[in-house]
């Protein structure tokens, strides 16, 4: 068996490329899928509610209603894919995928595990290997399509109310894509480093968040607003305008660009553990290897993934001038500050 | 008429705005954790198909014509119920009924035909009320889905077994009817 693989010799990097892409893929996909469950599930027992139980297959297996996951999708996909007349043809068939896209690539950078060594070949868990040159300016410049996604579709859909929706979205994002950066910077200049596998090394005896917690709270608050998420969902406000940019969307567009927020709900936490909260380390343990390390990202990513879900059902939304309040007069006079602090602190030797 | 509006004075806590939402993501994981500790049963949502509320004593459900303990019809036909009826719901056909039965006493109508339209009845109760033999109560059940418009006109031996499952009797059909009483006048 042993000589097989070492016969592979040179396939080995690609087969393994191949198995990331497709790990990655089904991943984060099933995982965005499943949260969807738990939105609903939790949003319920938040509210003293039971929620979505009633789904079973095979006889009588409930499994606490995650088989309304499978309910959801097969209808979504079987339903009639209604396009109005008023909308824009192209732009509305690909604003979802717009959306999907962008959310999906940015977790290509996150590393998931430890790399280790294999027949010869240092493997790395993270689709793109260290040593690009992209780093985490990677994920950041991705993130900042996402906009186009909801853009796309608030325009296509020649709606008042999802226009609107488009335009405050936009201005959400812009807005706090910069403190979101901010943030993201200051662990550049103390880590002296910005790919994500030196990130996670540097954050061997230390994690971040304990380094920079003001840096990590910004980082957090932004990304709510990054994710469209509440308290910060100006671009779906369905109190205000009926669903905004999702108004007209029906059928499998409508899933992806619901399930677009849910992938874009993972690649952020999992930014957010690889920046803050020692990617893939255990505490205390040097070299835990690739199965231990996997299922110690996988649990730091499912705790942010619940986080998103526990702020929206505890927080109402803003409101509009609120929120550019926050953004642009608290949030970013403190990434500066932040910044700088950490800057001076680099400069006088102190870290 | 104007309003004082109180202006309540923040803390410099509360005004940092991340403490009261500390609060209050405490606050919904508590209502989280209890309601995931809970027992279905304890719980205030009542699952419907598995678990029913006690309806209260006085509900107005579902109509049952009572019977004799050998299963004879206890009503008499002598349409009260019919005219008491505000919704007009209720169709009586009498017929007479020769054979003396002891437990009828000197009976000797009945209803041959005794139809009630669900769809337009009421449930008011007021044929319960004018039933001079007590032979028509409304009673529990107010699970009265079906799927066509037919299904919603209950006769008399459909009347008559409403209730029978729940109470453990015989159900009445039409040709035990008549083998209890021999003597059928045409």
């Amino acid at each position: 068996m042993s000589d097989f693989f070492t016969s592979l010799g040179v396939y080995i990097p690609i087969i393994w490329m191949l198995v990331k892409i497709l790990a990655v893929f089904v991943g984060v996909m099933s995982l965005s899928a499943v949260l969807t469950w738990a939105e609903r599930k939790g949003a319920a027992l938040i509210q003293d509610r039971i929620g979505p139980n009633r789904a079973k297959i095979i006889g009588n297996i409930r499994l606490f209603g995650i088989f309304h996951l499978m309910g959801d999708g097969f209808k979504l996909i079987f339903k009639e894919d209604l396009v109005p007349l008023h909308v824009t043809r192209g732009l509305f068939w690909i604003a979802p995928l717009l959306a999907f896209v962008p959310a999906m690539m940015g977790f290509a950078i996150v590393p998931f595990g430890q790399s280790f060594e294999w027949h010869g070949h240092v493997l790395h868990m993270s689709v793109i290997d260290p040593g690009n040159g992209m780093g985490m300016l990677y994920p950041m410049a991705i993130a900042s399509l996402a906009v186009y996604g909801i853009l796309t579709a608030s325009w296509a859909s020649n709606n008042k109310w999802s226009m609107l929706s488009g335009m405050r979205g936009t201005a959400n994002m812009i807005s706090y894509e910069i403190s979101f950066s901010l943030a993201v910077i200051a662990i550049f200049l103390q880590m002296g480093a910005y790919d994500p596998h030196e990130i996670i090394a540097a954050q061997s005896s230390m994690w971040n968040v304990v380094r920079q917690p003001l840096g990590f709270l910004l980082f957090f608050v932004c990304a709510f607003a990054e994710t469209n998420r509440l308290p910060f969902d100006f671009a779906e406000g369905e109190s205000e305008i009926v669903a905004g940019f999702l108004t007209e969307f029906s059928g499998m567009k409508l899933g992806f660009l619901w399930l677009s927020e849910y992938v874009h709900m993972v690649t952020v936490s999992a930014l957010m553990v690889t920046l803050y909260f020692g990617g893939w380390q255990i505490p205390f343990v040097a070299n835990p290897g690739p199965l231990l390390s996997f299922i110690a990202f996988a649990l730091k990513l499912l705790f942010f993934c619940w986080m998103f879900i526990w702020v929206r059902w505890t927080l109402p939304r803003f409101r509009y001038d609120q929120l550019m309040f926050i953004g642009w007069k608290i949030l970013l006079p403190i990434g500066f500050a932040n910044l700088l602090f950490y800057a001076w602190l680099i400069n006088k030797g102190v870290v | 008429m104007g309003v004082v509006v109180k202006k309540v004075d923040l803390t410099w806590l509360d005004r940092t705005y991340l403490w009261p939402v500390a609060k209050g993501l405490f606050i919904t994981l508590k209502h989280f954790l209890r309601q995931i500790l809970t027992t279905t049963k304890k719980r205030q949502t009542v699952q419907y198909p598995e678990m029913k509320r006690p309806v209260s004593d006085g509900y107005r459900g579902l109509h049952e014509l009572k019977r004799h303990e050998d299963n004879s019809i206890k009503c008499v036909a002598c349409f009260m119920c019919a005219e008491a009826c505000p919704a007009r719901c209720i169709t009586i056909d009498a017929e007479e009924f020769g054979d003396l039965n002891t437990l009828q006493g000197i009976a000797e109508k009945r209803p041959v035909l005794f139809q009630i339209d669900m769809l337009r009845c009421i449930f008011c109760g007021m044929c319960q009320e004018a039933c001079p033999k007590d032979a028509i109560w409304l009673r529990k059940n107010y699970e009265l889905s079906c799927k066509s418009r037919d299904e919603m006109q209950l006769g008399k031996f459909d009347l008559m077994n409403t209730y029978a499952e729940e109470d453990g009797s015989e159900r009445v059909v039409p040709e035990s009817m008549f083998k209890t009483s021999n003597n059928q006048l045409s």
